[in-house]
């Protein structure tokens, strides 16, 4: 248990005051009171012994449901009710309490912890004791708490239809354990999920001796770690790679999103953050190379951009082994390579270069010998053991779902055990699984929905959130993670292990017990131990061995004669490319409405999955862009009409099977291959997630996973709306994502100075103000030549923040921080296409191609959307102006600043004229149309006549120290000032305690925005801009800082570090500049020429 | 002009024959007062016509649209208008300048032609100044409405609280309270005094008549009128610093409403040229609406010795003067915005002339530019059907001028990541079109039930009332 409050000593006053007792036994001190006060509330969480810990969460629960906080009608209380105001000890009512525990996924885990109020999680942060995660976490791990809350879950076990009880359910269990021990499990199959849960592993292994014949099969329909049987080929071990990215100076991503789909990617987002940021001139940075089919977020980050389809990429690493090992056996699956010249060459020689420095990843979709490949660049370079390490991991013994089809074929399937998974919505086509599971008698399926998979099973049994089991899983390292319950699992879920334990027929099945036997055997086996784990969420020491690898490529030549062969690609034989949807993943998260409603980073695209198609292909389907002849900006009016986006809808054929779905005309993908975001299309996902989408899973096959060449795509006519929250893509030549190449920055570390507005204007704080410090300049306000009067800056702290856009990978993690911390409304899909998505912090997703050609100023028009562009991210949240242009235009002062700086919001006072929206050159605020969190989402347009009433469940996901807004109201970023009231009161309680009660100034970290936080890559960073030492000061202080839009004299407190680039030089596609600074030379400077020049400059150097 | 004073040299011509200038005559056919107060009264005084009766169904019908559409919109929330982020403002504004730019026109006839003693204002600034205050009347339901929490637009007012929370008096928003609730106030006290004399007429009308219900209203409403010199004497005094206290306001009105956009920061908005600019196209608009209103009356109530061909043509010259004001504003908004160098400033003018809402700034261009200029030809000025179509066009113009500024801007302002469009509802478009409803059933109970002229000042501009009638001043 992690604890973050501290609590205060008794007063002399308390000590010495009148005396109060919790009932008349405490007063006679009699024995039973005694008793129940030790044995229920010792003295800290922490050295609890397990078993009371959960009979404490169990009371805990069940005193809210008297209390009705929101557990009314949703669980019979328990029998024993105890007041919890005041005897919990340590307990401050209003203080959160954090637990740390992990959530689950695939073959790894997030180490979180979750933040309660009142015996209720709100929120998740990463678990900070877990140093390679450093207290990130992922978008999907932020969202996973709604679903915790989801209306739409299973409130109970089903049989046939009919609700049954827990014992029930037990008996079922047991009975399949009665049934099957006789026969040694023969007929009896189960299909799992993959977990990286050690117990879990141990009740397999159990279940493999109880029952030797029966078939234990695990299905995942996305995968995320590379094969085994890669490194099986080639080192002769079960091992798999963990990539190092903070040592690595050079980096090539074969078709690897390690910032997104990969698991243990928020390791890596972190420590390559760590390589590429830059604080000095003198500082290094890393050069990422990614060759991807896709447009992911390792692409939007790549100095050097490939765009080569996935089935190429066997090829593509053959080409890149060719060349560094000098290997010419490579040359042969090289052939057929179509790309630049000089790009593998130059990007080979760079590797070579940097030996023991580079780092080679390829996609975990990637067939086994391009990792095979991977493997022996990387080994021939030197990396093993300082950039990649290999752990070493059992091997698995687990089936394939297609045996289980196969076992059901033949009829030797009796009893069907499906463990989590959904495996009737996204097994692959061609196993028909439905059929499949129909045929089965006795289908028993844990689930947490009653989805899919579920209408096809005779007994559902409700599978407990993550929050509200006991369990354990390993990190991407192999590192034991904690699960500990918040909750009393709301509507009686079990967990998998429990569900396996009774199976199995184990004495013990509780979850908790299960759990403390398997870390058990790894520690010493004491409580404490124990209670250490659960403390700290994690075992120390406990990650997969690390083993030394010696390559011998005996193996590669059978997994190249296995893996798919290169093909040359057309529009008639196009790739397709299975992705896992960057929000809903395969499916799972679908019915979470954070993750809908979070726009893709690369589409922008919320609610809706598209066909991604590359502008070439566009052209050849005869999408063609006419614009008119007088055209104002880079034209997209194909795609948007009047602001949205009107999706044509295609049909996709691939061996026969066909889907149909809207279009995406996505710059930057590889020409001939198309991208499909599988895991939409659901239609028993629950209110949010039905019938968004489309469902791609019925095109894939077994032997195809990842990609498949062979499609053929073909226009409608039809047309559809998508919810794009992006309509321009183009920074117009503006100078708002401010970029150079690391080599000019070293040049001229300052040259953010130089571009832009503020280059040409005078200084809006006056040459005074340019001699200020930091902190003078934000308490002291220089004037300049405001007529204005400011606020008064004399508060003790001033806040400020920093966005570093070189570390910023897009992950869209604190967009959905922000929204779980701050209790902002999703406004469903109907809305976010009428442009009124309400997120306080946004990422705007730039395109550029260095042309920017406007009819309408003298060109030639630029029709065209570019193929191979480079992109720009940038975080957008409330500036916290110093001068705010919303503050002066609200009549009735319902936006006011503070004296620390904040721009502040009265929500009870705002009226809604909606004017300070309008005044915003940010466009941050967001402004409640409707009453978002009263009505539903589908009866917004019914008044008064609709559904109303926010659903118990859901209340109990809202943060109790943030207002709900009600319609009409103006809401934005506050820099979480709930969070910062907090530290600073915990902070002077502290001071008080400690003797100095005039400190009231909050030392530099103690306060964190949400955003920040969540944030794996460490690019916001949030403080005093009084404390010269704090963070957020040495950031802004460093040359690249600069203010969005400064010239417009709003002295926004967040402000940018400026991206570089490190493109190499003797790269075919180098470019002396980023090219939205060529746009940007062009349009201010009236043409390219001082690009140009430049580069002409180093060509010559 | 060219008298010769006193002392001047002798005339060097041996004979001066100076140019005949008639005056034009305020009132054709040289009808007498008995007349126009028969012709006048007679409106109110007759059986209410059949026309009037379908009219005023068509419009209360009308008018049900906007109670409809403001019903929905209170009880189920702004959304159900068209706005977006970053649109936060679309027609709700745009028909509130619209509707104020219209009600220009009354007190600038009222106040400043009375002060400039511009004689031909008397036939129409009754009508115009009724025709101001129901144009503020419907220009008043939107900025009320649009707010998010209608329920509390008290907050707007500096009414003591116990928090001590005051209006915030930096926001153009609230000078617009101040500034409409004043002009409307003022507008209709100089609307009813200037009524006093006429009322009174009416009274007496009435109870010769011996319809007693409608002596005792127009009665209590005459304020015990009796025709007094001294009554005269201080009704023209009181009338005097009303037209002073008016004429401030009517270039304060829009100047204010203009500083709503020019205070702030976005391009499009961000100039300093607007309070000019829209005072200008106030009139034009205010002007234009008379315009459509006065003539089809003159031609009901067959006005046209009242509302004579020189009438007409002074509105058109106005007409004329305000839109080539407006013209060259357009003019000098891109001027400036290229010559400033601000490259934001630049693309949001060419975005407005070439951008998607290219079609409503060439609409604007059209109407408000081009529309005018016909009015330099006397054969259009007096062709009334003619000038009429050519009235509402500029109605039209001017409705898209607001538009063109309040949506081009905001749909393309810094951040093209937020750049959106905007299109209404239905329920936009219904308020919209109600208002013009709201706005005819009070203009056609105005008509029905009050002296549509001022009487005794038309009188006073009729050669009758000149005591040197009849005399050659020359001679």
């Amino acid at each position: 248990m992690k604890r973050k409050i501290v609590h205060p000593a008794p007063s002399a006053r308390a000590l010495s005051g009148p005396n109060y007792w919790r009932s008349l036994d405490e007063l006679q001190g009699s024995p039973g009171f005694q008793a129940q006060l030790e044995r229920e509330f010792p003295e800290g969480a922490s050295s609890i012994d397990g078993v009371d810990r959960r009979n404490f969460l169990k009371i805990m629960a069940a005193s809210f449901a008297l209390g009705g906080v929101g557990m009314a009608g949703c669980r019979r209380p328990e029998t024993r009710i105890l007041p919890f105001g005041k005897s919990v000890e340590g307990y401050i009512q209003g203080l959160p309490i954090y637990y740390a525990t992990a959530m689950p996924l695939r073959k790894s885990a997030f180490p979180v912890l979750a933040e309660t109020h009142q015996g209720r999680p709100t929120k998740i942060e990463g678990n900070p004791s877990y140093a390679p995660y450093g207290g990130g976490t992922s978008l999907i791990a932020q969202a996973s708490l709604l679903d915790l809350y989801d209306p739409d879950r299973t409130t109970g076990h089903y049989q046939n239809g009919a609700k049954i009880d827990a014992a029930a359910v037990n008996q079922i269990l047991s009975s399949l354990n009665e049934k099957y021990s006789a026969n040694q499990g023969e007929g009896l199959a189960f299909v799992a999920t993959e977990s990286s849960s050690p117990t879990r592993a141990r009740l397999v292994r159990e279940l493999h001796k109880k029952f030797p014949k029966a078939i234990w099969s695990e299905y995942e329909p996305i995968s995320d770690e590379a094969p085994l049987e890669a490194a099986q080929a080639v080192f002769g071990k079960s091992v798999k790679p963990v990539y190092q990215f903070g040592k690595a100076k050079r980096i090539v991503s074969i078709d690897s999103d390690f910032f997104q789909s990969e698991a243990g990617s928020v390791f890596y987002a972190r420590e390559f953050a760590k390589g590429r940021r830059v604080t000095s001139k003198d500082d290094d940075m890393n050069r990422l190379y990614v060759a991807e089919s896709s447009f992911t977020l390792a692409g939007s980050m790549a100095d050097h951009r490939l765009r080569l389809a996935s089935s190429h990429m066997l090829a593509f690493a053959a080409a890149l082994a060719a060349k560094i090992t000098g290997d010419s056996s490579y040359d042969k699956l090289a052939q057929g390579l179509d790309i630049k010249a000089g790009w593998i060459e130059e990007c080979a020689a760079d590797l070579s270069n940097n030996k023991g420095r580079g780092l080679v990843v390829a996609g975990a979709h990637l067939p086994a010998a391009v990792h095979a490949i991977t493997y022996a660049i990387n080994a021939s370079l030197g990396n093993i053991g300082s950039t990649v390490e290999f752990l070493e991991v059992a091997e698995t013994k687990a089936k394939s779902l297609a045996s289980v089809t196969a076992a059901i074929a033949k009829g030797s399937v009796s009893s069907l055990v499906i463990l989590g998974g959904n495996p009737v919505f996204n097994a692959p086509a061609d196993l028909a699984w439905a059929n499949a599971q129909k045929s089965v008698g006795e289908v028993i399926r844990l689930g947490y929905r009653l989805d899919e998979t579920a209408l096809l099973a005779s007994v559902n049994i409700a599978e407990a959130h993550y929050l509200e089991s006991w369990g354990d899983a390993r990190t991407v390292d192999g590192t034991i993670a904690a699960i500990q319950p918040m909750i009393n699992p709301l509507f009686g879920g079990l967990t998998e292990i429990e569900v396996l334990a009774r199976i199995l027929g184990e004495s013990e099945t509780d979850s908790h017990v299960l759990v403390q036997s398997t870390i058990g055997k790894l520690t010493d086996g004491s409580s404490t131990a124990f209670d250490r784990f659960l403390h700290d969420g994690i075992l120390a020491d406990s990650s997969y061995p690390r083993v030394p690898v010696e390559y011998n490529g005996e193996g590669l030549a059978e997994l190249v004669a296995k893996a798919p062969k290169h093909v040359a690609l057309s529009k008639t034989n196009l790739e397709v490319r299975f992705a896992a949807d960057s929000k809903v993943d395969d499916g799972r998260f679908a019915n979470n409405g954070w993750l809908q409603e979070c726009p893709d980073p690369i589409t922008k695209i919320a609610w809706d999955n598209a066909i991604w198609i590359s502008p070439r292909l566009a052209k050849d389907l005869g999408i063609t862009s006419k614009g008119s002849a007088l055209q104002v900006v880079r034209d997209e009016t194909e795609e948007f009409e009047k602001g949205k986006q009107m999706a044509r809808v295609a049909e996709i054929t691939l061996d026969g099977r066909t889907i149909r779905g809207p279009l995406h005309i996505q710059p930057g993908l590889s020409d001939y291959t198309i991208v499909i975001p599988v895991g939409h299309g659901r239609t028993h996902a629950g209110r949010v997630g039905d019938n968004i989408g489309f469902n791609a899973y019925p095109l894939r096959a077994s032997h195809a996973m990842a990609f498949a060449t062979g499609a053929t795509l073909t226009l409608t006519g039809e047309r559809q709306v998508l919810a794009n929250t992006q309509e321009h893509w183009s920074m117009e030549g503006r100078d708002l994502v401010r970029e150079a190449n690391l080599s000019e920055y070293r040049e001229n570390p300052g040259f953010v100075k130089e571009v832009g507005m503020e280059s040409e204007s005078p200084s809006d704080i006056g040459p005074e103000g340019e001699k200020m410090t930091l902190a003078q300049r934000n308490s002291e306000i220089p004037r300049g030549n405001s007529l204005y009067k400011t606020p008064t800056f004399d508060g003790v702290h001033q806040w400020g923040m920093s966005i570093d856009l070189n570390t910023c990978i897009g992950c869209n993690a604190c967009v959905v921080a922000c929204q779980s911390e701050n209790n902002i409304p999703i406004v469903g899909r109907d809305q976010t296409i009428r442009g009124r998505s309400m997120h306080w912090i946004r990422l705007d997703r730039y395109y550029s191609d260095g042309k920017i050609d406007g009819a309408a100023f003298g060109g030639a028009g630029n029709h065209e959307i570019p193929e191979d562009p480079q992109v720009s991210l940038q975080p957008i949240g409330c500036m916290q102006c110093e001068l705010a242009p919303c503050e002066m235009v609200c009549p009735v002062n319902a936006t006011v600043h503070d004296d620390e700086g904040l721009n502040v919001m009265a929500y009870n006072r705002c009226v809604g004229t909606r004017y300070c929206a309008n005044n915003c050159p940010y466009k941050v605020r967001r402004f409640n149309y409707f009453d978002w969190n009263d009505k539903k989402l589908d009866s917004l347009y019914m008044g008064p006549l609709g559904e109303h009433g926010m659903p118990e469940l859901v209340q109990m996901a809202k943060n109790p120290e943030v207002t709900i807004r009600m319609r009409g109201v103006m809401e934005k970023c506050t820099y979480c000032v709930q969070r910062i009231e907090n530290g600073k009161i915990q902070w002077k309680v502290q001071a008080t305690r400690e003797g100095r009660p005039g400190d009231v100034a909050v030392p530099d970290g103690m306060i964190n925005s949400a955003c920040q936080q969540a944030c794996p890559t460490q690019s916001i960073v949030f403080g005093n801009l009084l404390d010269p030492k704090s963070a957020v000061s040495i950031a802004k202080s460093r040359e690249q800082d600069y203010a969005l839009l400064g010239y417009l004299n709003t002295r926004p407190r967040t402000t940018y570090l400026a991206r570089l680039r490190n493109p190499n030089p003797r790269m075919p596609d180098y470019k002396s500049l980023p090219l939205s600074r060529i746009e940007h030379d062009i349009k201010s400077e009236g043409s390219a020429e001082k690009s140009a020049g430049s580069e002409k400059k180093e060509a010559k150097s | 002009m060219a008298h010769a004073s006193e002392h001047s040299a002798p005339a060097i011509l041996s004979e001066v024959k100076p140019a005949s200038l008639p005056r034009a005559k305020m009132v054709d056919n040289d009808r007498d007062f008995a007349w126009i107060t028969e012709k006048i009264c007679g409106i109110v005084e007759g059986k209410t016509p059949a026309w009037w009766w379908w009219c005023f169904g068509v419009a209360c019908f009308m008018a049900c649209f906007t109670v409809a559409g403001i019903t929905y919109l209170v009880a189920t929330g702004v959304g159900v208008w068209g706005h977006r982020s970053p649109v936060n403002w679309s027609w709700p504004i745009v028909n509130f300048v619209f509707w104020i730019g219209i009600g220009h026109a009354g007190t600038l006839i009222s106040a400043i032609l009375c002060l400039l003693r511009q004689k031909w204002r008397t036939s129409i600034n009754r009508a115009a100044e009724a025709m101001t205050i129901f144009a503020v009347v419907c220009a008043g339901i939107f900025p009320v409405f649009h707010i998010g929490r209608v329920w509390y637009a008290w907050f707007l007012f500096p009414l003591p609280n116990y928090n001590v929370i005051w209006p915030q008096f930096r926001s153009p928003l609230e000078w617009d309270v101040f500034a409409v609730s004043t002009y409307g106030t003022v507008s209709v006290l100089f609307w009813y005094v200037g009524l006093i004399p006429d009322l009174a007429t009416l009274r007496d009308r009435f109870a010769l008549a011996g319809r007693e219900t409608r002596a005792k209203i127009y009665g209590f409403f005459a304020l015990g009128w009796r025709s007094s010199a001294r009554a005269w004497s201080n009704y023209e005094m009181a009338y005097l610093i009303l037209a002073g206290i008016a004429t401030p306001l009517v270039l304060s009105v829009h100047t204010i409403v203009s500083f709503d956009f020019a205070v702030s920061l976005i391009p499009g908005w961000h100039t300093t040229i607007f309070p000019p600019y829209f005072v200008a196209g106030a009139i034009f608009s205010g002007f234009g609406m008379v315009l459509t209103l006065m003539l089809p009356l003159r031609a009901i109530y067959k006005l046209e010795d009242l509302i004579t061909q020189y009438h007409i043509d002074c509105m058109c010259k106005i007409t004329l003067a305000t839109g080539t004001m407006v013209g060259y504003a357009y003019a000098m908004e891109f001027f400036i915005a290229w010559y400033s160098g601000n490259p934001y400033e630049g693309f949001t003018f060419i975005n407005r002339a070439f951008g998607p809402y290219a079609w409503a700034y060439w609409i604007m261009i059209s109407c408000n530019v081009i529309t005018p200029q016909f009015f330099w030809f006397k054969s259009v000025r007096n062709n009334t059907t003619f000038v009429w179509v050519l009235s509402l066009f500029v109605n039209l113009g001017m409705w898209f001028e607001r538009f063109v500024i309040i949506c081009t801007s905001l749909t393309r302002d810094f951040l093209p990541s937020s750049w959106g469009y905007l299109s209404p509802t239905v329920v936009d478009i219904f308020t919209f079109f109600g208002t013009f409803g709201v706005f005819s059933v009070l203009f056609l109970l105005f008509i029905r039930f009050l002296p549509l002229m001022a009487m005794a000042e038309i009188k006073g501009v009729t050669p009758q009332a000149d005591p040197h009638s009849g005399h050659n001043p020359h001679a």
